[in-house]
């Protein structure tokens, strides 16, 4: 069983939003850098690198690795899409306590906005990177984009469990106030339930502001063995336990859109941290769309399934609510650099950083989620407060 | 926010070739097929939806592949399907990915599990996009795509068959 004796000592993002001319390896130096910086530790502490780039970027730890002047004891980039910050993390934890490496530095990196102006259609971006499978099976139908995946699981929720577009709607405008107190954000106005309703249709149900934003952005922490990690500057951010679930069999296979591998990634988390759902101060939830928070909340057991609508509706997302979640303003609202913002969140809120009407009061756990793959894989992070 | 594609109308082109001409873009993507997943397309063309079934354990898959699924064996063989299926879920395609599909706008991506279990990507058509919902009973039909090339869509099921418990 792992020993709880790594820790998050570093977390920094690059500038987010539209970084006009920006690389996604630029962007990850620039967050890699500020991590390190953060904490309190030179380029010679760095013996490990588990990062990830843009999919059609081959051996991205490499290009760190060259752009930073860093060899490592241990080193590799990720596939498993949004999953793969957040098991990052997790890799770089046991590399730690297994005595494969000593601190290493967890990121991911992206120009989605740059290269949209460089490479015009979404379509021949995503050509490029989809999988010829996928090309066989979904193209032919006009299937594209992960919009309409996500909507799928949502319309089968909503016809399971009577969850309405409104429920959904309350997920936009809770996860947008939070925007509105974050200076980094993308989205900083805040978001009505009107213009939710009246927002240009994408794949039903969803439309605009159920999606996830376009960004150009890094995320990047530093783990180190706890041990070291007080004689940092920060107080130290245990990586207490973590769990992941893969339903490589598909996202279409059984009840997997409704009941996502989040639920059991988090059941595997939660015994490894030794917590319960109702343990959590603060949750980092990976929001590619609206409905992923909802079925998230139902899955880690914040509420029962099939009742994520009327907890969240109730409030449930707030500062003050019965979890506060993606309190910067997730990547609905502050960017979407595929969960590694999710995992710097965390840490700031453990650190207790925040003025105090965007501080989550005495937060202690946190759970961090990443998910993608192609929608089937799943990490869970517990992280407390030392 | 930026605007929705348009081109509702008129021709479409695709990319342009090395010669710098520009070919017409056809209304569908056309699969391409792989040695595993040619006899699939080749009922297609038919009129016939096959998935493959298991000789040995006798339960069925998809997409296809060189071994079950299930239980690893490597007795695959293909069946045709009865064609009858139900809506799992859907969505309505209000945004454009790609020029050529702007005049199809608003169509219905869903998930179909069929009468034997697989479930599949699909359209489904022949009816209002308002009219979908999950649970609703369709039956596939075959749209040509190119020479020899048939996709697999469904329509709502219309003057159902009694159907038989099996």
């Amino acid at each position: 069983m792992y020993g709880r004796s790594a820790a998050i000592v570093g977390a920094a993002h690059s500038r987010l939003g539209e970084v006009p001319g920006s690389t996604a390896i630029g962007l990850m130096a620039d967050a890699a850098v500020a991590a390190v910086a953060d904490a309190g530790l030179t380029p010679a502490d760095v013996d490990g690198i588990v990062v990830r780039g843009p999919d059609d970027e081959y051996a991205f730890q490499q290009q760190l690795g060259e752009r930073l002047g860093l060899d490592a004891a241990f080193s590799t980039s990720l596939d498993n899409g949004g999953a793969s910050q957040t098991l990052a993390v997790i890799l770089a934890s046991l590399a730690i306590e297994a005595g494969l490496a000593t601190t290493v530095l967890c990121g991911y990196a992206r120009n989605s906005w740059t290269r949209t102006r460089q490479t015009g259609s979404r379509r021949a971006r995503m050509n490029q990177a989809t999988h010829n499978r996928r090309r066989e099976w979904r193209d032919s139908f006009g299937y594209f984009g992960e919009p309409a995946t996500h909507a799928l699981g949502a319309q089968r929720h909503m016809a399971t469990y009577g969850t309405t577009k409104e429920h959904l709607g309350h997920v936009a405008v809770q996860v947008r106030e939070h925007a509105t107190r974050n200076p980094h954000a993308q989205m900083q106005t805040p978001l009505t339930m009107a213009e939710y309703l009246d927002a240009r249709p994408v794949t039903s149900p969803f439309g605009v502001f159920d999606c996830s934003l376009r960004t150009d952005g890094a995320g990047a922490v530093v783990v180190t063995s706890l041990d070291r990690a007080r004689d940092l500057p920060h107080n130290p951010v245990v990586v207490r336990g973590f769990g992941s679930q893969n339903n490589l069999r598909g996202w279409t296979v059984d009840d997997n859109m409704v009941r996502t591998a989040a639920q059991r990634s988090g059941e595997r988390a939660y015994r490894i941290a030794d917590v319960t759902a109702a343990d959590i101060d603060t949750a980092q939830l990976y929001d590619c769309f609206t409905y992923m928070v909802l079925a998230q909340v139902e899955d880690y057991g914040f509420c029962p399934k099939g009742e994520g609508g009327e907890f969240i509706a109730g409030g449930a997302l707030r500062l003050d609510g019965a979890i506060p979640t993606n309190t910067s303003g997730g990547q609905l609202s502050e960017g979407h650099v595929e969960g590694m913002l999710q995992v710097v969140e965390a840490v700031r809120q453990l650190r207790h950083e925040y003025p105090l009407d965007r501080q989550v009061p005495d937060a202690r756990l946190a759970l961090v989620s990443g998910h993608g793959g192609n929608t089937v894989c799943h990490t869970s992070l517990v992280l407390e407060r030392a | 926010m930026s605007a929705p594609t348009t081109g509702t109308t008129g021709t479409t082109t695709g990319p342009h070739d090395g010669a710098g001409r520009t070919a017409p873009t056809p209304r569908r993507v056309v699969p391409a097929p792989t040695t595993e997943s040619q006899p699939f397309w080749d009922g297609c063309a038919r009129g016939e939806l096959l998935m493959q079934r298991c000789g040995a354990c006798g339960r069925w898959w998809f997409p296809p592949s060189n071994r079950c699924q299930h239980c690893w064996s490597d007795e695959v063989g293909w069946h045709r399907l009865s064609g009858r299926a139900e809506v799992y879920s859907f969505t309505v395609f209000h945004r454009a990915y790609a020029a050529e599909l702007a005049a199809q706008l608003p169509y219905v991506v869903a998930v179909v599990t069929v009468e034997e279990g697989p479930r599949l990507i699909t359209n489904v058509v022949g009816c209002d996009p308002d009219d979908v919902h999950v649970g609703m009973a369709v039956q596939v039909a075959f749209e040509p795509l190119a020479e020899g090339v048939s996709l697999h869509v469904f329509r709502p099921l219309t003057a159902a068959p009694p159907t038989p418990s099996a």
